[in-house]
């Protein structure tokens, strides 16, 4: 749209009507104003209908007080006033009424009345209720916010039953409700079950039998003795890593809009699996990702750790496209609140972004206090790129590894500085002696040139462009000016056709004259965007002496790439001359030298050649000593902004509506002790984490032991495992959840020792059992839950029953990803074109947002946007299909079957073997006899052999875990 | 099985071992069914979106302004929401014409330019909307916008909230369906079920870049000999009961083995669905099939056709690829906007014209656009236009919608939306309405609130509907 009229004129027939007094005035208000106002804005305005951002029309106090963005009316000020403005449409984020303009008689009425002193008779309507919260008082003492207590376990009367306090806490609630806890697990079944929920994988049939000897000696032992082991397993971290990568949202891409590489994740996957692996307290955990790199530390490795570890608040599903920065500054502030309240803290903070949540005891002051310590806190590399990027920061190495790194860091650094003197001494030289090389020379034929090249007459034109041949060292036909004309007025569009998909250095040949400009803007639209380069045409072009660089590009075959100059903002005349377009690793093409070079190689004789000569062997220097040297590895990292404050409430969570400023802090209605000064040079990021991990943090340590919970029991003492707010579900057993809690932070918030603590119980060794009608939902724990594997147990388990998983612990795992920059675009062809094939553990499978394994889509693990504090359990059709049609499981049923058949022994001992391989369980008598039958009809044996194998997978004892 | 002993949450997570509907299932009792059903009859049963991925020009398409050609070339202040995302802003732009004519078709008189032939000979039959504008500048943020009704944050479909609404009418076949999407953009979010359960969520068939005739749903045929696939699934079918056996009273163990028997019949039905037997030759060459440069659009526009014969709700045809700038993203170059209609032009006037041949066209809406619309200037003074998600065009038509109108305006230039404005939140909140279901009741409750297509706005647009 055209720019906004001036304020109108109020029209003439208002300009002769007198209007006194006070009356005068009233009946002004009667006569215009009102019907406006009823007719256009009570709609969402008036206490009747809606109150849409707190404005109320309906009333001289409604408009007086205003709605979220202040004061809707200054009497006598309608240059001050938000209703004027926005019935303007003057500002785009408050056009109002939102559908459709007012006509321009009553956008006069409205800005008239307001001139007058606004008088308006009506009273104030009676107010209709506002949902708010509960109060703050109330909230802290809800059972969540209420300090953890220490229970004492309740008297039972089956004194032999419970094994621990643990089992006192569920029998007692059990016999309160008359129900019969379920016998203990058969030890076959409690083997697989400790297997799969400690490391993630079935026993093997060897496993499995040295379990069974030692448990008929002393079941107890051998228990006690199987979890020990399971637990200092290395996959112990695996199984459990995946566990808090879901609850951390981690991914390799950003996903979403423009998904990009996040090269860099599987170091924090590594530093997961590591501290889980050495039982680092959960509590440094946490503290760690939330401030990890303003932790002290005492050697390189220890920063390393910290550094990877703050990766947790970049690696969120980020729309880096966003082109306001400041709102994807604060959406990425946002997802940050979001993870960290839901992941720890149980809390749906995000409700607070725009408003007072409407059920918990959080203000939108809160949200804001918490936003003031992210918005001091760095995890946006700059605000200005097109497509803006995560921080990535460089890891020390130890002693001598470091002192080499330094070594050729400064080596580097000097060569650089050295080639900048050099470029800087030939431009110099170049000016000097501009006037007389351009106008001698002799024109180029474009044929002789590399790549796509484009001469100036390829362009499309915008304006008057003169044609020239004066500077002589052109190419083709001569070149074109804008004859200094028309500034703003002229585009030139090159809009080359790639025949391949890659990248190309873009040059321009300008035939550069002490009159040109200085500063031509060049847009280039590529595959990953779009960038501006602005060229001094007065300097004579470095690159054989005709073109200058304009960087390296992606380009898509048939893609909508082009390079448009335009005379905007110049001063000085532009030229554009040829367009060149190099395909990177370009093989030589017979006939063709090198890039660039002309055919008939022109020998140099210019004075400058010298000084390029040199510039050329500094640059081949750098090229050598960068590809030779030593790598610096570099992690996801955030880091303190050096403008450290606080921050503005939003008003509905629109960035650029700013309220009142908010000291930073924490939740109020979780706080220890008051809420702790903040330092002003710091962001608070370290106070925050000191709060979130402290012992006395109502939420936190029962947050995380119900999450442990749920991961082994299948359901949670709190079933909303991510909402321990006012509209999440109260525990079943409150006490137990105080027990459990209590207990891990008094243990230092050891993930093992609870883990132990839980599958110790006689309560998780109960037998599975089918829900029963009185209690469905097995709130009394009377029974183990029977559980479908996850997506990557279902993977792993295929795998190993092929004999082809490899166990290779940790490192990363996204092929090709090693060789490419983590910020360069392209990068993200390799998620769209990945093929998966490798055959590790689940747990290292690329995690891309956008192209998820298909597997893992079926079985309920396609979105990891956000974080999953429990994967839900789906049964469709797409899963049959996939174990009946799919070629990963035909194959993996293949060496399955030709595992079994290298075993030694007759068909029975076959289908024994390959059972206790695939089910943790010899076959039953039925399941003998149907097996001999089908071999008996199978048109071969392999293929008989290879059936059974696929059908054992996709049965149900393979998929389910009593 | 006991049904009584499905719980709700349970019963939504297995009973979808069909494409389940949620809304209509009878288990409409719980927290997450507040009744999202419109008193009235609905005037439509599905949808067909037939998306343009990456924007196209609605000022040389459907929305003539006759004062670009009068202006073209000059230069003038817009508020160009690029720039003033970017720095607050705005340069001055120059004015460019459309670049093919319009002229009015039909009884109606609708304008319509030559850019779009085949099309323009339905407008009789279209209802046009002149004032559509979005959120989001950049294509990712947009086209999530479009597909999820935010941005930003991780969302359900909108295909995923009709069919958590209404569910499939063939139980054999999914809900909703999307032909041939694109990776990037928002890739499968733009799909995604989100929070919904995963029986909502789209179903892709092929993907864009795969060839419209290699398409298919994943693993539906057996990878050898009938009679091999059928000994396998006797074999499985005896092994589950046996294990099912052992095991009583586990309902999800039930819907496990129904699950199977699904598949199984999924693979006699579905492939004759995603085929195109039966069709006359008339009919594949009233979609352009088999002739460049319709043949792949058209075959899915006929695919999108068989599908919602066979009950599906939501079908999306994705005209676009995997690239940042897709198909219709003309930032230069305009005239390649050509080449793109040619490739879509016959395909859609076949699809109209085969729905209302076949009487579907009553219960079937037919929503045809992209994530925004372009500048009515040209890009930094180049050969293209930028996005402009202000103001632009989409078409609707059958299912209840009136018929050869054109509703709402935008600037005189064709920049901004401004009179009879309809948000992109309107739109939602529209077809929702014309299938039956409430925007502001179709809820549901995750992470401690309700949640809906439509977030706190929609607005349906009654003046639309006949």
């Amino acid at each position: 749209m055209p720019k906004l009229p001036p304020i109108l004129p109020v029209a003439l027939w208002l300009a002769s009507a007198p209007f006194a007094g006070a009356d005068a005035g009233v009946d002004f208000f009667e006569k215009k104003v009102r019907p406006v106002l009823v007719e256009r804005c009570y709609e969402c305005h008036s206490a009747e209908h809606k109150i849409k951002g707190g404005l109320r029309l309906d009333s001289k106090e409604g408009w007086l007080k205003g709605g979220d963005s202040g004061p809707a009316a200054h009497p006598g000020a309608p240059e001050k006033s938000l209703l004027v403005e926005a019935v303007h449409y003057a500002n785009r984020d408050m056009q109002m009424p939102p559908k459709q303009r007012l006509p321009k008689e009553e956008i006069a009425v409205l800005e008239e009345w307001v001139r007058m002193g606004a008088p308006d008779p009506r009273a104030e309507a009676p107010m209709v209720k506002k949902q708010t919260g509960m109060s703050l008082e109330a909230g802290r003492k809800f059972w969540s916010y209420a300090p953890v207590q220490k229970p004492a376990p309740p008297k039972v009367a089956q004194t032999e039953w419970p094994r621990s306090e643990l089992d006192r806490f569920t029998l007692a609630a059990m016999e309160h409700a008359g129900v019969v806890p379920a016998p203990d697990a058969p030890l076959p079944v409690l083997a697989r079950r400790l297997y799969y929920n400690l490391v993630g994988l079935p026993p093997s049939p060897e496993q499995l039998d040295a379990f069974l000897k030692d448990a008929a000696q002393d079941r107890k032992a051998a228990v006690t003795s199987l979890v020990n082991a399971l637990l200092a397993s290395p996959h112990f971290g695996e199984a459990w890593g995946r566990h808090w990568l879901d609850i951390t949202r981690f991914a390799e891409s950003s996903g979403g809009g423009r998904t990009l590489l996040f090269k860099d994740a599987w170091r924090f996957r590594d530093y997961v699996l590591e501290s889980l692996n050495a039982d680092v307290p959960l509590k440094q955990l946490i503290r760690e990702h939330l401030a990890g790199d303003l932790l002290p530390s005492n050697s390189a490795a220890e920063r390393r750790r910290q550094l990877a570890s703050t990766a947790f608040l970049s690696l969120g599903p980020t729309n880096y496209e966003e082109q306001d920065k400041q709102q994807l500054r604060f959406d990425v502030i946002d997802e940050q609140i979001e993870a960290v309240g839901r992941a720890f803290l149980g809390q749906t903070l995000g409700c607070a972004r725009c408003h007072d949540h409407k059920f918990d005891p959080v203000s939108q002051r809160d949200y804001y206090a918490l936003a003031g310590i992210f918005a001091s806190t760095r995890t946006l590399f700059n605000y200005t790129d097109n497509v803006a990027r995560w921080i990535v920061q460089p890891l020390p190495a130890e002693g001598p590894q470091e002192e080499l790194l330094r070594q050729h860091e400064g080596q580097m650094a000097k060569l650089r500085a050295q080639i900048e003197t050099a470029k800087s001494a030939l431009a110099e030289k170049a000016k000097a002696s501009s006037v007389e090389t351009t106008t001698a020379g002799t024109p180029l034929d474009p044929s002789q040139l590399a790549g796509i090249v484009l001469d100036d007459s390829d362009a499309k034109v915008v304006g008057f462009w003169k044609p020239s041949t004066y500077v002589r060292n052109f190419i083709g036909q001569g070149y074109v000016t804008d004859d200094n004309k028309g500034k703003g007025e002229k585009t030139l569009t090159f809009s080359p056709t790639f025949p391949a998909t890659g990248r190309y250095e873009v040059r321009l040949a300008y035939a550069h004259s002490p009159n040109r400009a200085k500063n031509v803007r060049i847009n280039i639209l590529h595959a990953d965007g779009e960038d501006s380069v602005f060229v001094d045409q007065t300097e004579t072009p470095l690159v054989e002496g005709h073109f200058v660089s304009l960087g390296k590009f992606r380009f898509e075959k048939d893609g909508a790439g082009y390079v448009l100059i335009s005379n905007e903002g110049t001063t000085g005349y532009v030229a554009v001359d040829a367009l060149q377009f190099l395909p990177e690793n370009a093989q030589k093409a017979p006939g063709k030298e090198a890039p660039g070079t002309p055919k008939t190689a022109k020998r140099d004789d210019s004075p400058q050649a010298a000084a390029r000569k040199e510039l050329a062997a500094l640059e081949a220097q750098l090229k050598k000593l960068s590809a030779d040297g030593p790598a610096r590895t570099q992690t996801m990292a955030v880091y303190d902004d050096p403008q450290v404050g606080d921050t503005q409430i939003r008003v509905r969570g629109i960035e650029r509506q700013r309220g009142e400023k908010v000291p930073r802090g924490f939740l109020q209605v979780a706080l220890v002790g008051g809420q702790p000064a903040l330092p002003p040079e710091q962001s608070g990021r370290m106070e925050l984490a000191e709060w979130v991990t402290s012992d006395h943090n109502p939420l936190t340590a029962r947050v995380l032991v119900n999450r442990v919970w749920t991961w082994l029991y299948g359901s949670g003492l709190v079933r909303t495992v991510d909402n321990f707010g006012t509209t999440g579900e109260a525990p079943t057993h409150p006490e137990l959840l105080d027990h459990l809690a209590s207990r891990f932070v008094a243990e230092g918030w050891s993930l093992k020792k609870l883990v132990r603590a839980i599958v110790l119980s006689r309560t998780w060794q109960q037998a599975a059992q089918a829900p029963t009608a009185q209690d469905p939902d097995n709130r009394l724990l009377s029974h183990a839950n029977r559980r479908r594997l996850s997506a990557e147990q279902i993977r792993d388990s295929l795998l190993l029953g092929a004999g082809r998983l490899d166990l290779q612990v940790g490192g990363p795992n996204i092929e090709g990803a090693g060789d490419v920059d983590a910020n360069n675009f392209s990068a993200q062809n390799i998620e769209y074109n990945y093929v998966y094939k490798d055959v590790r553990r689940s747990f290292y499978t690329p995690a891309f947002r956008n192209k998820r394994l298909e597997l893992f889509e079926i079985f309920d693990f396609g979105n990891i946007n956000q974080p999953i504090g429990q994967r839900t359990s789906s049964t469709v059709a797409p899963q049959a299909l996939f174990f009946l049609n799919s070629p990963f499981v035909a194959e993996q049923a293949e060496a399955a079957s030709a595992l079994t058949l290298a075993t030694e022994g007759d068909a029975q001992a076959r289908l024994h073997a390959a059972c206790l391989r695939l089910l943790g369980r010899p076959p039953s008598a039925k399941e003998t006899t149907l097996f001999q039958r089908f071999l008996q009809t199978a048109p071969t044996p392999e293929q008989g052999w290879r059936q059974i194998h696929q059908a054992l997978f996709a049965s149900l004892d393979f998929r389910y875990l009593d | 099985m006991n049904p009584l002993l499905f719980s709700r949450r349970r019963a939504l997570q297995t009973l979808g071992c069909g494409f389940g509907s949620l809304a209509m299932a009878g288990l409409a009792s719980g927290e997450n069914s507040p009744a999202p059903l419109l008193k009235h009859t609905a005037r439509a049963k599905r949808i067909i979106f037939l998306f343009m991925q990456g924007g196209v020009s609605h000022v040389d398409s459907f929305d003539h302004k006759p004062k670009l050609a009068a202006e073209d070339g000059r230069l003038l202040d817009f508020a160009d929401l690029r720039s003033l995302a970017k720095t607050g802003k705005s340069p001055q732009q120059r004015v460019m014409k459309p670049l093919w004519d319009f002229s009015q078709h039909g009884e109606s008189g609708l304008w319509g330019s030559s850019l779009f032939p085949e099309m323009c000979a339905h407008l009789d039959d279209l209802c046009v909307i002149r004032s559509m504008h979005t959120e989001g500048i950049a294509h990712g943020p947009a086209t999530l916008f479009m597909h999820t009704g935010t941005t930003t944050f991780v969302r359900p479909s909108m295909g995923a909230w009709i069919n958590y609404g209404l569910g499939s009418e063939n139980q054999n076949m999914p809900g909703f369906v999307t032909i041939s999407p694109s990776l990037g953009n928002g890739g499968p979010r733009n799909y995604g079920n989100a929070f919904l359960p995963a029986v909502f969520q789209g179903t892709p068939i092929g993907r864009a870049g795969i060839a419209a005739k290699d398409a298919s749903i994943g693993n539906l045929r057996p990878a050898r000999t009938q009679d091999e696939a059928r000994r396998q699934f006797d074999l499985l079918r005896e092994l589950n009961a046996e294990q099912l056996r052992q095991k009583p009273g586990e309902s999800e163990l039930d819907a496990v083995l129904q699950s199977y028997e699904l598949a199984w019949r999924m693979q006699d039905s579905a492939p004759s669905v995603l085929g195109m037997d039966g069709e006359s030759p008339e009919t594949l060459a009233l979609y352009g099939i088999g002739r460049a440069p319709t043949d792949n659009f058209g075959r899915q526009c006929l695919l999108a056709r068989r599908l919602c014969e066979s009950g599906v709700r939501f079908v999306q045809v994705n005209y676009g690829d995997n690239t940042n700038n897709p198909a219709w993203d003309q930032h230069s170059n305009l005239k390649k906007h050509g080449d793109h209609a040619a490739a879509v032009d016959r395909p859609v006037a076949g699809l109209l014209a085969d729905l209302k041949q076949r009487g579907l066209l009553e219960d079937t809406i037919v929503w045809w656009g992209g994530e925004f619309g372009r500048t009515p200037y040209a890009e930094k003074n180049g050969t293209g236009r930028d996005h402009n998600p202000a103001g632009f065009s989409i078409w609707v038509a059958g299912g209840g919608f009136k018929k050869g109108v054109a509703y709402g305006e935008t600037d005189e230039y064709g920049h901004h939306a401004v009179a009879n404005k309809v948000h992109m939140h309107d739109l939602h909140a529209t077809l929702l309405h014309a299938l039956g279901l409430d925007h502001e009741a179709l809820t549901f409750r995750h992470a401690g609130r309700d949640y809906r297509l439509t977030d706190v706005y929609g607005r349906v647009v009654h003046d639309l509907f006949a």
